[in-house]
């Protein structure tokens, strides 16, 4: 018995220091981190949410969490004061930022063509962006970079364009609206409802920002790269099983929105992946941007007066 | 009398309070260097507007053309509907309820319906303003519209006057200082109601509203265009307050005790 006693306290204090040392160990090296999306919980954050539950993040030393976002601030203005480390935007912000003082960089980009495209009824027999904005109507579309450029290239338009809400409800209700889309979201929600939408996508029309960007602050990367480099690998890791299997991220991101039914969760999931991955990402890796995208879309911003052209298209971004 | 002097003497306090503010604000933004996204200088914001002159008044018109109208209707529904509900206790009773719950929906919820019964663009802003500013000119209007002096009423019948006379020469004179007051809300609630309407279902391009402005210029990062376009909305918010201020004045200072010049 006494002996028993004797070698219980010998392995407790055998495996104390080595148990405190672990515990220690692991409150030093996960640190917590706020990703701070730029919309709500749907396909185009399946990655991140996936990272989550496969513990991709905590492999690579983060514990993340994940804040949603409606429309409000603007999502660099939170990663610029630090009220998040990192958060998604869209590349034209993180130029449009910079011009404002802000030192954000991008480090991962989701999607490599540029989703937003414009969703008409088919029954009006448009070929074509041009057609929508040569035709009588309404345009819901939120006054941004793209729609500046689609105004340059197209002329006063003959459409109405009024500012976008984040539904479909007037779209289907009114057959001579069109509205700006995820090409990944609203059509299909708009097909499930009996409506016949048909979309046009705006990197067709030579305007391809890369969209849904990680971004942290310029100093982040300065003085801490590992951490960023930690949080772009466990990105990359999440967004490959998203796109091998998104069921398990649909499931969890379902139960955040419900307003996406599980249908649309699977369907929208399978219509971004071309966009996602390419022969470029298959290459050199999924997520990562190249200087010449950077640089012609700062120079579209600077042609149309949205940015001047201090703001250099290499600062912004790095492949970690 | 010395209307000139009156309004120096009445508006260099709150100038030199808007000119030292302004100052400061320019000196602390420099010498922190809060960056433009957080709080644009005002020299900068001053800049805008000397760069934009032509666009601004454009929007400036826009948003003031909805908010007038808005505004007008407000005046003539809200006074005849306070006057109908005056007509009887228990319409008032039936019906005043549906009036503060109208003022309680908010516009953000009926800017759907508004952007598909009338599309977007003047009518639809003008209907949001309308929303928005009318139900302190039927509160005012019909508190009024309720509190004549009972001896006066009494005076009235024994008169013999009809229902309309007692109406029209008796509870609406003395109603007229609630109805002004009334009215002064629903201006700047007006303007209000314009630029949030402009929000939800304005028309971009060129015939933006200030409200389509300010969404953009967030959009955009351009805090000056912010600031400049928000400016705007309170002088224009201001301007009709005064227009209401105005008119009130010269409609009551022959009899009324709360616009007769003060005496000392």
């Amino acid at each position: 018995m006494r002996l028993r006693w004797k070698r219980l306290i010998i392995l407790v204090l055998a495996i104390a220091p080595a148990a405190l040392l672990t515990t220690h160990a692991d409150s030093q090296n996960i640190s917590p981190v706020t990703l701070t999306l730029d919309w709500k919980p749907e396909p185009e954050f399946g990655g991140f949410y996936a990272g989550q539950i496969i513990g991709s993040f905590a492999r690579h030393g983060l514990a993340a969490d994940i804040q949603p976002a409606g429309e409000g601030a603007d999502t660099w203005q939170l990663v610029a004061t630090g009220k998040t480390d990192f958060a998604t935007t869209a590349a034209d912000q993180v130029l449009i930022a910079r011009r404002s003082g802000a030192d954000v960089i991008a480090f991962f980009t989701v999607y490599q063509t540029f989703p937003q495209g414009i969703m008409v009824h088919k029954s009006r027999g448009f070929t074509g962006i041009r057609d929508v904005f040569a035709h009588p109507g309404v345009l819901l579309a939120e006054d941004n970079s793209w729609l500046h450029y689609l105004e340059a290239k197209f002329g006063t338009p003959v459409v109405k364009i009024a500012g976008y809400d984040g539904g479909i409800a007037d779209f289907l209700a009114r057959p001579d609206y069109s509205q700006q889309c995820f090409v990944t979201s609203e059509p299909i929600l708009a097909t499930h409802q009996g409506s016949d939408p048909q979309t046009f996508l705006i990197a067709d029309e030579g305007f391809n920002p890369y969209t849904t960007v990680v971004i942290c602050k310029g100093d982040l990367w300065r003085n801490d790269p590992d951490r960023v480099k930690a949080m772009a690998a466990a990105c990359r890791e999440g967004w490959r099983a998203y796109l091998d299997d998104p069921a398990a991220a649909n499931a969890a991101m379902h139960a955040l929105n419900s307003d996406m039914d599980a249908q649309t969760f699977t369907e929208a999931a399978a219509a971004q992946k071309p966009l996602i991955e390419t022969d470029q990402t298959k290459s050199a890796g999924l997520g990562t941007m190249a200087a010449q995208r950077w640089d012609d879309l700062a120079k579209q911003l600077t042609d149309l007066g949205v940015i001047d052209s201090t703001v250099k298209g290499e600062d912004c971004f790095v492949n970690p | 009398m010395n209307g000139k002097r009156n309004i120096f003497s009445a508006a260099w306090p709150p100038l030199l309070v808007f000119l030292a503010a302004t100052a400061l604000a320019e000196v602390l933004v420099r010498l922190f260097q809060v960056p433009i996204f957080l709080l644009p200088p005002p020299s900068a914001v001053l800049r805008f507007i000397a760069d934009h002159p032509a666009d601004l008044l454009t929007s400036l018109s826009i948003t003031a053309e909805a908010a007038l109208i808005g505004f007008f209707a407000s005046a003539l529904v809200g006074i005849l509907l306070a006057i109908a509900l005056s007509a009887s206790n228990l319409v008032r009773r039936a019906f005043y309820p549906y009036a503060v719950f109208f003022q309680t929906v908010p516009i953000v919820a009926i800017a759907p319906l508004l952007m598909i019964w009338c599309g977007p663009g003047l009518t639809a802003v003008a209907i949001s303003a309308f929303v928005v500013s009318v139900f302190p000119v039927i509160a005012n209007t019909l508190a009024g519209l309720l509190s004549t002096d009972p001896a006066l009423e009494d005076l009235f019948r024994l008169n013999g006057a009809s229902a309309w006379s007692r109406l029209w020469k008796l509870r609406f004179p003395s109603a007229t200082p609630n109805i002004v007051t009334g009215l002064r809300i629903a201006a700047g609630l007006a303007v209000i109601g314009t630029v949030v309407g402009e929000f939800l279902v304005g028309l971009l391009g060129t015939a933006e509203g200030l409200g389509v402005r300010i969404i953009s210029a967030k959009k955009m990062g351009r805090t000056d265009e912010l600031f400049a376009d928000v400016l705007m909305a309170s002088l224009l918010g201001l301007a009709m307050f005064a227009a209401v201020n105005l008119a009130g004045r010269l409609l009551l200072r022959h009899w009324h005790a709360s616009e007769r010049e003060e005496t000392s």
